[in-house]
């Protein structure tokens, strides 16, 4: 990437930001950005897992729940968030180190299955394990405490989470440049002739879903910080979906594109509402428009551009 | 002893559920090579579809779940012109959102009609429970089994028999070669399409029985894809017996084990499975 592209983005970025405050005002505007810097960070871990190392993950909401229970009970306990935010992402990481172990065995669709089966497992788990977890009725989480403030106000918080994104796209964009990258691009490409070229699938596949791992529970410790309110329903299948056609619809394979991708997830709903307003009353009032809509935009974008927005045709 | 044959009765009934949705998956999987993640939707809209023409517009059972069941084979049939088959020899991802996009789409279309988005149903079948010997068994349990036996014997019939199902197994071999013999492979994807959605409407119908009809009664097809998977992904019989497979287990697992264990059962044996067994019980330990 040159440096007038990132200049470029940077700038589009800024109007972007610029346009919302005055349409919507600025604590709205800014609280969606929020949305849209943590969703990024959560799209990020999928853009290493999906395009970067070409796996199909369909569990990574799993990983964001595992980095927002284990951040959401830390911080309860007392932990500050600086040694709490490290911990999810460990943990989420770990998550991620598992739900590989298949890889060992499995390439491609197979795989894809067993992060699935991966995902209800946790899930389940995490409504199950009630003395801890609380179960389906969730847990209250309390304000992210840096330097002995409270980080609660709109645009506080877009700070904290644009700052992690931008940390974590660099680091990402390092990583990419490095050996690591490489070999996943390789396995991306053609996993056989990988193998043959001495890189390690296996340990290619890992690495993939431990850096995915950590950067979702990154973005899920910052989640329950900013919804105060987690249960397990919230990183079920839906979210898992949501997270893919994040990476799909931004392009999987550039880090650019779980930006566009957040934007347009968390713009969907906003469009709806406007949406609801303009039509009449009937169709308006329907509980399913939402779904109808946000169903339209994946089949659109996978039919229109099958490499994402940022990725051209 | 009665309560585990009964236990065992009634896993093997939604056994046969479970097992249908995955033939349904494995029939388009392997004709198409795209992986569907609708069926549960399509399962949703065909149960829906019958009680509807059935209690809104007034057609008896039998002629609205046929109803129910070509329109439903119908509609994935135009989703395949329209859309599905762009998926066709892309990466699997692409096949994975679309088909969820597509599901989407359903799934909110029928959350649109409130009657269906707030309520459950149940299809007014007169059911009664069965007495042999001591054991009692409800009358739906048997019918689905019943049903589904029918529905594996004219699948055999049509696979064996029938030029389109020959077709379709020599596309499923290899389509290149398919083609050179003459075999129309767009034409047979469209019936692939057609043929699975169909039967995911008929499995809806035959859950209708077992459960309620809702809106989120397409989450069974979650139990489907483990069943799918653990048959092969690439074998009639084999989606079946892993569905009654983990129906029974998933029974076994409820009477026997803490609760909450039942619901995961699939999925840990699905992991399991596909450690042990790569490609499938099919094919032995060797894998692939």
């Amino acid at each position: 990437m040159t440096r007038t592209v990132r200049w470029r983005s940077v700038l589009s970025w800024a109007a972007l930001l610029g346009l919302a405050v005055l349409a919507f005002g600025a604590d709205h505007a800014l609280s969606q950005a929020t949305l849209v810097a943590t969703y990024a960070l959560a799209g990020l871990g999928v853009v290493v897992v999906v395009g970067q190392a070409g796996q199909i993950a369909l569990g990574q909401a799993a990983l964001v729940g595992l980095g927002a229970y284990t951040e959401a009970l830390l911080v309860t306990a007392g932990v500050p968030s600086l040694l709490a935010i490290p911990a999810a992402a460990a943990i989420a990481a770990a998550g991620g180190a598992l739900a590989s172990l298949p890889a060992r065995r499995l390439g491609g669709l197979y795989f894809g299955m067993s992060t699935l089966a991966f995902a209800l497992i946790v899930e389940e788990a995490l409504v199950r394990w009630e003395p801890v977890t609380r179960g389906a009725a969730g847990l209250a989480v309390p304000a992210l405490q840096l330097a002995g403030q409270a980080v609660e106000s709109p645009a506080s918080q877009a700070l904290v989470s644009a700052a992690a994104l931008i940390g974590a796209m660099l680091l990402c964009t390092r990583l990419f440049d490095s050996r690591l990258g490489r070999a996943w691009r390789a396995v991306r490409e053609d996993e056989a002739a990988a193998d043959a070229c001495g890189v390690d699938p296996v340990r290619a596949k890992l690495l993939a879903f431990v850096v995915g791992g950590a950067l979702s529970g990154v973005a899920g410790a910052l989640y329950a910080h900013w919804i105060g309110f987690i249960s397990p329903d919230q990183f079920g299948l839906m979210f898992s979906f949501e997270l893919l056609m994040l990476a799909f619809i931004g392009g999987a394979q550039r880090q650019a594109g779980a930006a566009w991708g957040a934007l347009v997830i968390v713009a969907i709903p906003q469009a709806i509402s406007v949406l609801r307003d303009a039509l009449p009353g009937e169709l308006a009032r329907s509980a399913g428009l939402e779904t109808v809509v946000f169903g339209a935009v994946i089949v659109a974008v996978v039919l229109l551009r099958p490499r994402g927005i940022a990725g051209g045709r | 002893m009665l309560a585990v044959v009964q236990v065992l009765i009634s896993g093997v009934a939604l056994g046969c559920v479970y097992g249908l949705v995955a033939l349904s998956f494995v029939l388009i999987y392997k004709a198409t090579e795209t992986v569907s993640f609708m069926q549960g939707e399509l399962l949703m809209l065909g149960a829906f579809t019958a009680l509807g023409l059935h209690l809104g517009a007034g057609w008896p059972l039998a002629v609205a779940a046929l109803a129910a069941v070509a329109g439903t084979a119908l509609l994935a049939a135009a989703f395949e012109r329209i859309a599905l088959r762009h998926a066709v020899g892309r990466p699997h991802l692409v096949a994975v959102l679309l088909t969820f996009g597509l599901g989407l789409m359903l799934r909110g279309a029928v959350a649109s009609v409130p009657a269906a988005a707030q309520e459950t149903y149940r299809l007014p079948l007169a059911l009664d429970v069965v007495q042999i010997g001591a054991v009692t068994l409800a009358g739906g349990q048997l019918l689905v089994i019943a049903a589904t036996l029918l529905i594996a014997a004219l699948l055999t019939l049509f696979f064996r028999a029938t030029r389109a199902g020959l077709a379709l197994r020599a596309l499923s071999e290899d389509a290149r070669i398919a083609a050179l013999m003459g075999v129309p492979v767009a034409r047979m994807h469209t019936l692939a399409w057609a043929l699975g959605a169909g039967l995911a409407a008929l499995a809806g119908l035959l859950l209708a029985p077992l459960t309620f009809i809702h809106l989120n009664m397409g989450l069974v097809a979650l139990k489907a894809f483990p069943a799918a998977v653990l048959g092969g992904l690439t074998s009639l019989p084999g989606a079946l017996v892993a569905g009654i497979f983990l129906g029974v287990v998933e029974a076994l697992a409820g009477l026997m084990l803490p609760e909450g264990v039942k619901d995961v059962v699939p999925y840990a044996l699905l992991m399991l499975g596909l450690l042990l067994f790569p490609a499938g019980f099919g094919a032995g330990r060797a894998g692939r």
